[in-house]
């Protein structure tokens, strides 16, 4: 007898609308203002269940839809808990504004396929969504294969030789992740416990099985789960794909590389250590220190490798991955925290706190870059000198969100840092807290120098930038050569993807190597504040998205996230002392 | 009611192995008869097949049937004074879950690939009499069970085999056929050298006699005890497996497939690709599971090794498989290679499922797991192969640099193939996520880690060579560069760059000069693809289905009790 | 291994006739010969399940115009099988043979070698 909950077609109507959507997408590739309001229509009505869920599970009904045995002894099931909720909430909803910005992105740039584009877009969300609803460890995996499936044309969309390299790295990792590691994981946790449902079977959860089996084959067990899940949660050394996939259009950085698919991976890490390994016995058998430890690793060296990126894109999936690390690092502490006895409750919530916070605050930076993109053609920091004036609110939002990344309070980054500090704190591991602290002074140190040229340098009296670079006090600026300490080849989105054959591509832009944003010769231009610096069906997106960030920064108890992770971390806390 | 399944039993035998008589008395008449009369056999025949396997599937039941009456079957003579011990006299079909599997996998293809071969495939009578015979052959396989009516059937579908892939209009075909023939006819032989040494041990041919008396319990003189450790019997698995392995093309016995798939006719390629390897592997199962038993495999050290021999073989072959897909630039060979590697897997959860480490819930996942995946891999297979003599026949491309940017031009061919290819690959909901699944939950049930590694990594490895195709169709540029390499490729000698409305060329053949893709063809790669997907989601029904031969497994004392 | 020998001389001889057959299908570049050692390696198996099929004083399994009891036929169950395999095996010889005259008319040349060259593999 699974765990009682009140049946309910919910759970699968989020995911199928969106994947019914495909078809319609498809079927209207003649008109592309019809098939843009499919997307957005699914998007809203994919919110719109799944907010409808919302009430229920904070009063604590979870709904469940079940097709039924999958295979002997695991049903393919969807589950709304509280946990679920809070990612499906986040992609649904950001998903509503990520195709307006789309539609604008794409007709920006006169992207070709974009028929392909967005439907492949509906179908990752239908399994991001499939994710965060799954009941149990084979359903996860069902969607998790799915997405990768789903992004994989995402990635490779332009055609160019690079996007096929860089696809090609994005299936083989997400494959490894996926198909390899984190089925053998599930195998291995059903050999042992013969269950791999989160939620309660007959009392047992898999933990109750895995606490009793040898720990050398527990251990293998959640090293293998966590791994294939950390592939998608970029942790390192495994993280290699996500700046390489930069070279897809910019909503897909955007939403799935930055919200979508890396939160999918963290997310499954939630699951694997609140709800099939529970806190206990991740603490007794020591891997949530060392999870903890990978965590730290990845968001410092994160950290390190952004301050030298010069392409804007790449400083911000260095940045991802980074954040995405806080996170995994509030799940590893869970170990610690439930072996110590204190802190269980405050690193739960800021791990998962982050998942909206940084969902947020990424997005609104990725659609800044790729407005910049849009109407600029500028990907390089060291030419964004001075663009404050051409893009008055972007470079605003753009500041906003980066000051939360930093962890300023007021917006929303702030919230779930303090919790993992304070957790980590009581939690006896204040090792942590220090990288924490270390982190967000780096933070600040590769996000501060482009907000700051954005609006106080001009594009011929500036510093080059990145950060250590140069000479300690900067070099005179030399406007013909500007190095890019990123070590990255030419990349294809500085190109306007409607020249097809990548065969002729140097030609129109000079020497191959050469990119043609940043100002023209005369500086930028002065725009006002009016948003005559770009399309509305971008800059709307993005002043929502933002003014979201500030929200959850603002009025975190009333945003409806933190209510839903409270619960989850209450509920956890509770079922230990049934349980322990 | 249950006596028409018994009857059924040998009319799918009898009535395609008939019916391959009519196309050629009918020429005699008319010519070119042979597609309708192979489409209303194969009707008759896939109607039978759809009753039997609802009551071996679905009802659960075993099935017997003896051939020849009353005279035959068994009864407990006395001769000379002492008690036959109920041994069969003659030969009996038997049918069961796995049995009925097969059986509607055989009728199913064969029907479907005559939607095909309308347009697509050779038009001689000649070649739908061998079409039935090897349906018959086929048959007979899954339904026998005696041990040397499996050698006939398995040689009656070869020989049909050898003659349909030899029907390509190029030199090529027949030099395929020829190695083929060498190959597999030394592979039935070393099968028929096992099953000369069990019958010398044993004086028994009927699987089941011969099983109770390895277990050691008839009470004949100089049959007490059980066999397991007699070096005849021993070395009778080793020739069986060996033999059947060859048929079933693992390595290294394989390099018969690779030619044979890719130079025979398309329609031809479709058919085998999922049901001759298929055959093969259904009798090894057969034989090791129920005619040797787990008991056979714990007995000692030496049947042991032996059966980790079998599972060596079965690992280099999917590595191997995969690696070798990964490297060919022709469809067909690449496809074929891919069978290599799938088979494999499969022959893996046929060694876990009695291996001597296996729980009962290791056998049963093992069970299930080669049952699923013997129909889902030919089905995909046969799938891809179908899709992509389609393709192949409206655009001219057989390798995979032709296939550049073809899924602009056939969007659902496209999307057909990308759905068979993750099949193929093992992504949930398709059916063959669900064999791989349970295959490797033995192996891990069974502990046996090498063995676990390998089925997991083989998602990867399958990626290698599907990767390229799926990028190739979707991702790289433009069709003109397609045209293009054709063009140049159509110059090289020996090499199979058909041109649109081509024929004659060297190489693959069967590519009708009419050109383009018939609606039959489109319609049977379609179907597939749906197929993989539908019946990923029946995993709960299948296994449940296969729960009597989970317990005929397990239960090591093998009866010769059977449901009339 | 002289008592073997002695004893067990049918095991032996089917043991080398299979070997000899095997090998010539392996190693002649003829592909006439090829089925002819396939043939040959046949052959020794039908041989040995001959052998195994005779009784010590037994006469031939043919049913007798009188019936007596206590007769000692030779088995003949295993000169049934051979009888069916025999012809199996015929059937591929003609299948083979007829395959050979189709790649001599196409290609001129018999040789395995030289057909290796004919056609570019690869």
């Amino acid at each position: 007898m699974i765990e009682p909950a009140t049946a309910d077609p919910r759970p699968i109507l989020a995911v199928l609308l969106s994947a019914v959507t495909i078809l319609l997408i498809l079927a209207s590739h003649r008109r592309p203002d019809v098939r843009e309001s499919w997307s957005v229509l699914a998007a809203v009505a994919k919110f719109a269940v799944v907010l409808s869920m919302l009430p229920g599970v904070l009063g604590g009904t979870e709904y469940r839809w079940s097709m039924g045995e999958f295979v002997l002894g695991i049903e393919f099931a969807l589950r709304a808990d509280a946990l679920g909720m809070v990612f499906a909430l986040l992609a649904s909803f950001l998903w509503i504004g990520t195709s307006f910005y789309a539609a604008g992105y794409m007709r920006g740039l006169e992207e070709g396929s974009q028929t392909r584009f967005f439907a492949a877009f509906a179908a990752s969300l239908s399994a991001a969504v499939g994710i965060a609803f799954a009941e149990n460890l084979l359903t996860i995996f069902l969607f998790y294969e799915l997405l990768s499936v789903a992004t994989y044309p995402l990635v490779a969309h332009d055609e160019t030789d690079e996007a096929r390299a860089a696809g090609r790295k994005y299936l083989a990792y997400t494959f490894l992740g996926g198909g390899v590691l984190v089925l053998a994981g599930t195998a291995l946790v059903f050999a042992l416990s013969g269950t791999v449902s989160f939620s309660a079977v007959a009392g047992q959860t898999p933990a109750t099985g895995l606490a009793e089996s040898s720990e050398s084959l527990a251990r293998a067990a959640f090293t293998m789960l966590a791994a294939g899940f950390g592939v998608k949660a970029a942790l390192m050394p495994l993280h290699s794909w996500l700046p390489d996939a930069m070279v897809a259009p910019t909503p897909v950085s955007g939403l799935l590389h930055a919200v979508a698919v890396v939160k999918s991976g963290a997310f499954g890490i939630a699951r694997l250590v609140l709800d099939v390994f529970e806190p206990d016995l991740v603490g007794e058998l020591g891997v949530g220190l060392a999870l903890a430890a990978v965590a730290a690793v990845t968001f410092t060296a994160a950290s390190i490798i952004a301050l030298r990126a010069d392409r804007l894109k790449r400083r911000l999936a260095f940045s991802t991955v980074s954040q995405l690390s806080y996170i995994v690092l509030g799940m590893g502490l869970v170990g610690p925290a439930a072996a110590a006895g204190a802190g269980l409750e405050n690193v739960i919530k800021g791990g998962l706190l982050h998942i909206p916070a940084h969902g947020f605050m990424k997005l609104t930076l990725f659609f800044c870059a790729g407005i910049i993109h849009v109407e600029t053609h500028t990907d390089y920091i060291s030419e964004m000198d001075g663009i404050g004036k051409r893009m008055p609110l972007t470079m605003g939002a753009f500041a906003v969100a980066a000051a939360g990344m930093a962890g300023i309070p007021l917006v929303a980054g702030f919230v779930s840092k303090w919790f993992l500090l304070v957790g980590s704190v009581s939690a006896g591991q204040s090792v942590f807290a220090v990288a924490l602290l270390v982190s967000g002074v780096l933070n600040i140190a590769y996000f501060w120098p482009i907000v700051y040229g954005a609006f106080f340098e001009s594009h011929d009296r500036a510093d080059s930038k990145p950060l250590i670079e140069g000479p300690l006090g900067g070099t005179p600026p030399d406007t013909d050569a500007t190095a890019h300490t990123d070590g990255g080849s030419h990349h294809n989105d500085s190109r306007p993807a409607d020249i097809d054959d990548d065969s002729t591509d140097g030609d129109d832009h000079g020497d191959g190597h050469d990119h043609h944003g940043g100002p023209g010769p005369g500086g930028w231009e002065r725009v006002g504040w009016t948003g005559a610096e770009g399309s509305w069906l971008m800059l709307g997106p993005i002043l929502v998205v933002v003014a979201g960030a500030v929200v959850l920064g603002l009025v975190p108890f009333q945003a409806g996230f933190l209510e839903l992770i409270e619960s989850v971390a209450a509920e956890t806390v509770a079922d230990r002392g049934v349980t322990g | 009611m249950s006596s028409l399944v018994e009857t059924g039993l040998a009319l799918l035998v009898v009535v395609p192995m008939v019916g391959a008589t009519l196309p050629l008395a009918l020429s005699l008449v008319r010519d070119q008869v042979g597609w309708a009369t192979a489409t209303v056999v194969l009707a008759v025949e896939a109607a039978l097949a759809a009753r039997v396997a609802y009551a071996l599937v679905l009802e659960g039941g075993r099935v017997v049937h003896v051939l020849g009456g009353e005279t035959f079957g068994r009864t407990n003579r006395e001769v000379g004074g002492e008690s036959t011990e109920g041994f069969a006299v003659g030969i009996e079909l038997v049918g069961d879950a796995l049995s009925g599997l097969v059986v509607a996998l055989v009728a199913g293809v064969a029907l479907g690939v005559l939607a095909f071969a309308r347009r697509g495939g050779p038009r001689t009578n000649a070649f739908y009499s061998g079409y039935l015979l090897l349906t018959g052959g086929l048959m007979g396989v899954a339904l026998t069970g005696d041990l040397f009516n499996l050698f006939v059937f398995l040689e009656i579908s070869g020989l049909a085999t050898y003659a349909l892939v030899a029907s390509g209009r190029s030199p090529t075909s027949a030099v395929a056929a020829l190695k083929y023939l060498v190959l597999g006819t030394t592979g039935a032989s070393m099968y028929l050298v096992g099953v000369g040494y069990l019958f010398l041990r044993t004086g028994a041919l009927n699987m089941v006699d011969v099983s109770r008396t390895l277990a050691g319990s008839v009470d004949l003189p100089g049959l007490e005890g059980a066999l397991y450790g007699d070096p005849l019997v021993v070395a009778a698995f080793g020739f069986v497996a060996v033999g059947l392995a060859t048929k079933a093309a693992l390595f290294p016995l394989h390099t018969w497939q690779p030619d044979a798939y890719a130079e025979a006719p398309d329609t031809v390629t479709v058919y085998i690709s999922a049901l001759a390897s298929t055959a093969a592997a259904y009798a090894l199962a057969r034989v090791t599971w129920f005619v040797f038993t787990p008991a056979f495999f714990d007995f000692g050290p030496a049947n042991r090794r032996v059966l980790e021999f079998l599972l060596a073989l079965a690992t280099v072959s999917v590595l191997v498989g995969s690696a070798l897909a990964a490297m060919q630039p022709r469809i067909k060979r690449m496809l074929a290679y891919s069978s290599v590697a799938q088979f494999g897997l499969i022959v893996i959860g046929i060694g876990v499922a009695v291996h001597p480490a296996a729980g009962e819930q290791a056998t049963r996942f093992a069970v299930y797991g080669v049952g699923i995946h013997l129909v889902g891999h030919a089905v995909i297979k046969s799938g891809l192969f179908a899709t992509a003599a389609a393709l192949a026949a409206d655009t001219g491309a057989r390798r995979v640099q032709e296939y550049a940017g073809l899924a602009r031009r056939r969007p659902f061919l496209a999307g057909g193939m990308a759905t068979l290819a993750f099949g193929l690959v093992g992504v949930p909901p398709t059916v063959g996520f669900l064999g791989k699944w349970y295959i490797a939950l033995a192996a891990v049930e069974a502990r046996h880690w090498p063995l676990v590694a390998v089925v997991f990594l083989s998602t990867v490895l399958s990626l290698l060579y599907v990767a390229r195709v799926l990028e190739r169709l979707y991702f790289s540029g433009s069709p003109e560069t397609a045209t293009e390499s054709s063009g140049e490729i159509a110059g090289s000698p020996g090499e199979t760059g058909d041109a649109v409305a081509a024929d004659g060329g060297d190489g693959t053949d069967g590519v009708v000069a009419t050109g383009g893709a018939s609606t039959g063809m489109v319609a049977l790669a379609l179907t597939a693809a749906v197929l993989t997907v539908g019946l990923g989601f029946t995993g709960a029904e299948l296994s449940t289905a296969l729960d009597p031969v989970v317990e005929a497994v397990t239960d090591a004392a093998p009866s010769t009790e059977v449901s009339r | 291994m002289i008592e073997a020998f002695a004893t067990r001389y049918s095991y032996v001889l089917f043991a080398a006739l299979l070997v000899l057959g095997l090998y010539m299908v392996v190693t002649s570049s003829n592909l006439v010969k090829k089925v002819v050692g396939l043939n040959l390696f046949q052959t020794g198996i039908f041989l040995f399940f001959v052998t195994t099929a005779f009784v010590d004083g037994g006469r031939s399994p043919v049913v007798p115009a009188e019936a007596g009891p206590g007769e000692v036929f030779a088995s003949p169950l295993g000169q049934v099988i051979v009888l069916t395999a025999i012809v199996v095996g015929v059937a591929l010889t003609a299948v083979a043979l007829a395959l050979i005259v189709r790649i001599y008319d196409e290609y001129g040349t018999l040789d395995e070698e030289t057909l290796r060259e004919v056609r570019t593999d690869e």
